[in-house]
């Protein structure tokens, strides 16, 4: 029959009165603590936890960006002065170049040798153009930048040149005639001589 | 629908009150289960006071955890589980389970037991809480509430084997416990 299991199952026994006391006491003080303590302690707890999360990310992010900021401007101001040192060095050998050109072409290669570093890379001439950009040139048209500079007149140095090819072509036997560059030459200083 | 105008809500009425906080409707389903459940807490308990803790922390626990009942099963068995289980938590944090080796279930026939249906639920339940612990949890556990062992493993933390055979030893113990009673009524006659 096995009734005892039936009878066990639905077996009832009132418990102490005083349990439902401390049961209705534990509840209130889950609730108190619900309402006031508990909630407004996580509220308090999350709510300060986000702000220093804001500040902590508000703080690091500007340290960062002052940071990258100097970093980058320092970085700029740096690249700048060794640019401008760079330049102004080169163009100083450059002027030196130029005039031992113009003055004596023969010291050309000793200036060049005298710095072997920046010499191989002086196969072009820096100098600096109007708006102070560094421009590469060749060293043989370094007469032609100096023609553009005041302190060297370009005149008197093509003029010696013109002087000099009109003295070859003077003393060759080639016959001149009005349709070759050599009978205008001649054209040219028969007309300086008339005057 | 409060607990002085004598009006008895519904189930889902008291539900919906505990939810709520309502310290009437708290006191109703308490009224409502508690001498239930105090009677499940004595079968898992080792004597009265442990009884008394069970049943305030079941309650608690019931209260809070009412949002969690979904009406799949009676709201009774809900709560039956609660304190079963509350039942074996508080065992576990006083005494460990009895490390027992496995062995075959012994075949103690359910009829060497019919001698308690003879006897009053207070009397029966006198004999089960003459069981060990351990023994007296398996024992409530599968033939009391219908808990396949499986079950039982799984909330106990045993093996299945255990649980058999701490049923096949509480069931032994019982059947003398049973035998030594009979006889001594005997004698006193």
């Amino acid at each position: 029959m096995q009734d005892f299991k039936n009878k066990l199952y639905n077996y009832e026994t009132p418990p102490p009165e005083e349990t439902w006391d401390h049961i209705a006491e534990e509840l209130q003080n889950e609730k108190v603590i619900n309402l006031h303590t508990h909630k407004k302690s996580k509220f308090l707890f999350y709510g300060a936890t986000a702000a220093a999360s804001v500040v902590i990310i508000f703080v690091g992010s500007l340290f960062f960006k002052k940071n990258k900021e100097s970093k980058s401007t320092a970085n700029i101001v740096s690249t700048h002065e060794l640019l401008a040192e760079k330049i102004k060095d080169s163009i100083n050998l450059n002027q030196k170049i130029l005039e031992s050109i113009i003055h004596n072409p023969q010291e050309k290669k000793e200036i060049i040798s005298k710095n072997p570093t920046q010499n191989t890379s002086k196969k072009y001439l820096t100098v600096a153009n109007p708006e102070g950009q560094p421009v590469k040139i060749s060293p043989k048209v370094a007469t032609l930048i100096i023609s553009a500079d005041n302190e060297f007149p370009p005149r008197p140095v093509w003029n010696k040149k013109i002087n000099k090819w009109q003295k070859i072509m003077l003393a060759s036997t080639i016959s001149p005639t009005s349709v070759n560059f050599i009978d205008l030459i001649q054209l040219a200083a028969n007309s300086e001589n008339i005057e | 629908m409060t607990a002085q105008s004598n009006h008895i809500p519904s189930e889902s009425d008291l539900i919906k009150g505990c939810i709520d906080a309502d310290p009437q409707m708290q006191r109703l389903l308490y009224d409502r289960f508690s001498s239930m459940m105090y009677a499940v807490c004595l079968r898992y308990s080792e004597n009265t006071e442990d009884a008394n803790d069970v049943l305030q922390e079941g309650f608690i626990k019931v209260y809070k955890s009412l949002h969690k009942f979904r009406a799949e099963g009676s709201f009774e068995g809900w709560i039956r589980r609660i304190f079963i289980n509350t039942s074996i938590e508080h065992y576990r944090k006083k005494v460990k389970l009895y490390h027992v080796t496995e062995v075959q279930e012994n075949t103690i026939e359910d009829d060497s037991l019919d001698a308690l249906d003879s006897l009053a639920a207070k009397d029966i339940m006198n004999i089960i809480n003459e069981l060990s612990p351990g023994y007296k949890q398996v024992f409530n556990m599968h033939v009391i509430e219908g808990y396949s062992h499986k079950e039982i493993a799984d909330m106990l933390g045993i093996t299945e084997g255990t649980s058999k055979s701490q049923l096949a030893r509480a069931k032994g113990v019982l059947k003398k416990i049973i035998e030594t009673r009979v006889e001594n009524s005997k004698k006193s006659r």
